[in-house]
């Protein structure tokens, strides 16, 4: 399965690829329409992937209730931060893979880990090309009784983890669902941490929103929750006076 | 006009010879996995680590009555750390063959292994050894087809062939230069200082090496890129022979400064 | 070759980005040392970007077959394809053969692979540790372009500068105030001693923390792989 990217550069090529030169249509050379940060946490029972959805045009809050969760197989989920239409063109080539498998009728299908593995091969021939996809994806699934969580960024790293964030969630986010972490966590207790990390990410992370979206995947399968609303809390002391008498900032 | 075809090189040989002599499979350890690039990477403000491998050196080579003394220094520096302290800088491309090495480390070493191939090749094919001139001219066309690309190497290609002793000097720029003395690298002028003032066409092959060493010592001390050890090398009518390998630091120092003590004594007694 | 139809540097139908800077910083440390029968290859674990640490527990290494580990520091997604490319061309090799993969040819090996990227770099510092035909442990150091030399003992990364010196210093008795015999090192002292430089380094290197993985590799037991745990912070 290739992944092409046309532009006016290659029509040009084909009419006499020794004679033209011609420069590349550039797309886009940063990111234009961006997701925020995806965190996920591993569970005994399952796996937990949440992400808001908001997709923001630059510092706009642009498109309110955009889904950044993903189901790719049963039991394989997939959250994207990033530019979003490079996260739905993983899309698509992700729906192609697994309708390659369905159409073979062998009852195979893609591991989590073999999706994660795979979208790190494309992020990094990609970048390879100097034309990344710009996104840091979270891939989360629940196999034999195993849970996966694997993380793949724009220059094709990929890793798997306990406890992982993308974007700001980095920052602010790791360090909370490292230390909510234990191995016998249970899903419901996961969901909490992660509903935890967003109201943090919420209340400090400018490019977020107070809507999110769940996703698990567990026995049961993948499912991913309609969008709500964070609960939030805006009388703490630090948020109504944010000059303390002491103190310039609120830190 | 000149095909420069990068991620698909021909590494000098041409298509059709290619075919004949070596398989294509043989050629390349991989199939080249980078992708064509019509931006150089490396210029768009790469991470600094990246750009810096191992530069800077001093290395020489002269011709004398008896053959050719090559001396060269190994130390390898990457920006102001010292990459390593023990580089051969001397590469034995084969029996009768030798280069020196200065410039990117890697690309030295790379090209001189390859062209190491090439002068078998013509051995097999021509049943008799390829002259200094011709094998120097490959490596010359080789990194020709490379310039502007950001290859680094500064060579003297070194040795003995039906004509006798001969040295070429190749640069990464394209230059191939015949002559009867060289210096390559950062610390060559203050080598070739020493060189110039005590050489003479006429001497043994002791007194050789030790004017090469003694040069390259001069270097050592004055050039912060240059140091570590001293690698000495000798080519006679039946090919190289490795001479010495000495520590540039103390010992040198404190041998050449009493030997000068002595000549100052003995000058001052005859006066 | 290897999936040559989607990394064929002749499809051209992409777009490039001429201000996107495809390399990314992320830290490690890799200490290689050899004895008269064994091999020390050392590798962190940590993967750091910027002042984060988005994991702790990365693979920097590869064991090539038993005799035989590359370890590597610097992008993280470079390391993983260098990996790739080469233990499946030491597979190759070992399935054609039908002979182990011997340290020389890896070195070699492992040289032109980084050569033939030479202007598109892997943005990776490479050892490689094993034992000889003798069943004497070596080790080649390399930079980021294939130019590499046999050692007793290597360390290349973030912490190269703060590892190397005291390396030389007590492996190979070198800048010593009198000159000491070099003496020969056994396994447990000279896993000592590794575990030793890369505590110290955890403690002035922001990217070399959190364990490290030592792949030892002798005659008798292949290799043996321990996670050394450091400093989390």
């Amino acid at each position: 399965m290739q992944l092409r990217i046309p532009s006016a550069a290659v029509k040009a090529q084909y009419v006499d690829p020794t004679q033209v030169v011609v420069d590349p249509v550039r797309h886009t050379t940063s990111p234009l329409v961006t997701g925020g940060s995806v965190v996920g946490i591993r569970c005994c029972d399952g796996v937990v992937i949440a992400a808001d959805t908001l997709a923001s045009y630059g510092s706009m809050a642009r498109f309110q209730n955009l889904s950044r969760l993903v189901k790719v197989t049963d039991n394989c989920l997939l959250g994207g931060g990033g530019e979003i239409s490079d996260f739905q063109e993983i899309q698509r080539l992700l729906e192609n893979l697994i309708t390659k498998d369905f159409c073979f009728n062998d009852e195979h299908t893609q591991s989590p880990r073999s999706v994660h593995q795979y979208l790190g091969r494309v992020l990094y021939a990609q970048r390879s090309r100097l034309n990344p996809l710009w996104n840091s994806l979270l891939v989360g699934g629940y196999t034999a009784g195993q849970s996966f969580l694997g993380m793949v960024d724009l220059y094709g790293t990929t890793f798997e983890s306990e406890v992982l964030a993308t974007g700001f969630g980095v920052l602010l986010g790791l360090p909370l669902l490292r230390k909510a972490y234990r191995p016998d966590l249970t899903v419901q207790e996961g969901i909490k941490v992660v509903e935890d990390v967003y109201r943090v990410l919420f209340y400090r992370d400018a490019r977020s929103i107070n809507r999110i979206q769940v996703a698990t995947a567990t026995e049961a399968g993948v499912t991913i929750s309609e969008p709500y609303s964070l609960e939030t809390k805006w009388d703490f002391k630090g948020f109504v006076n944010p000059r303390s008498p002491y103190d310039e900032s609120t830190w | 006009m000149i095909k420069l075809d990068v991620f698909q090189p021909t590494f000098g040989l041409d298509k059709e010879e290619e075919n004949v002599v070596v398989p294509k499979e043989e050629l390349y350890c991989s199939t080249p996995l980078a992708p064509s690039l019509r931006w150089n990477v490396l210029s768009n403000n790469a991470p600094k680590d990246l750009t810096k491998f191992h530069h800077g050196t001093t290395t020489l080579s002269f011709v004398f009555s008896e053959g050719i003394v090559a001396a060269v220094d190994s130390r390898a520096s990457m920006g102001q750390y010292i990459g390593s302290g023990s580089v051969k800088k001397v590469i034995e491309i084969n029996k009768y063959l030798l280069g020196t090495m200065a410039g990117g480390a890697a690309d030295c070493t790379f090209w001189e292994r390859y062209l190491g191939m090439r002068c078998r090749l013509f051995e097999l094919k021509n049943k008799e050894r390829i002259s200094v001139a011709a094998a120097s001219k490959i490596l010359c066309n080789t990194v020709y087809q490379y310039k502007g690309m950001g290859l680094s190497m500064g060579t003297m290609i070194m040795g003995w062939d039906k004509k006798g002793p001969h040295i070429y000097y190749v640069d990464s720029e394209g230059t191939r230069l015949k002559g009867q003395k060289f210096s390559v690298g950062s610390g060559s002028t203050h080598a070739l200082g020493v060189l110039d003032q005590g050489y003479q066409w006429n001497m043994s092959v002791e007194e050789a090496c030790e004017l090469g060493r003694r040069s390259i010592y001069h270097a050592t001390h004055r050039d912060a890129f240059s140091g570590g050890y001293i690698n000495v090398y000798y080519i006679g009518p039946d090919g190289w022979k490795f001479i010495s390998h000495e520590d540039s630091g103390f010992d040198k120092h404190y041998q050449y400064a009493t030997e000068k003590a002595t000549q100052q004594q003995q000058q001052m007694s005859i006066s | 070759m290897y999936n040559k139809q989607h990394l064929d540097p002749h499809d051209d139908t992409s777009a490039q980005r001429p201000d996107f800077m495809p390399y990314q910083n992320n830290g490690g440390t890799v200490v290689a040392m050899g004895g008269e029968d064994y091999c020390i290859v050392a590798a962190t674990t940590r993967l750091g970007l910027g002042f984060a640490i988005p994991t702790r527990n990365v693979c920097r290494y590869a064991i090539l077959n038993d005799r035989v580990v590359l370890a590597t520091a610097g992008m993280y997604a470079d390391t993983v394809a260098l990996h790739k490319v080469v233990t499946a061309r030491v597979k190759v090799y070992q399935q054609q053969q039908e002979k182990p993969f011997g340290l020389f040819s890896a070195a070699q090996l492992l040289s032109n692979t980084l050569y033939y990227r030479r202007f598109f770099p892997y943005y990776t510092f490479n050892v490689l540790g094993g034992l000889d035909q003798d069943g004497q442990g070596f080790v080649y150091g390399f930079d980021a372009i294939g130019s590499g030399e046999k050692v007793k003992v290597v360390c290349n990364g973030t912490a190269q500068a703060l590892i190397q010196p005291i390396l030389d210093n007590q492996v190979e008795k070198k800048q010593q105030y009198e000159n000491k015999q070099i003496e020969k090192w056994s396994l447990q002292e000279a896993l000592d001693l590794v575990k030793d430089v890369f505590t110290s380094a955890g403690e002035r290197d922001i990217y070399t923390g959190d364990a490290v993985d030592i792949c030892t590799v002798t005659k008798q037991r292949g290799v043996v792989v321990e996670t050394f745990p450091l400093k989390k912070d």
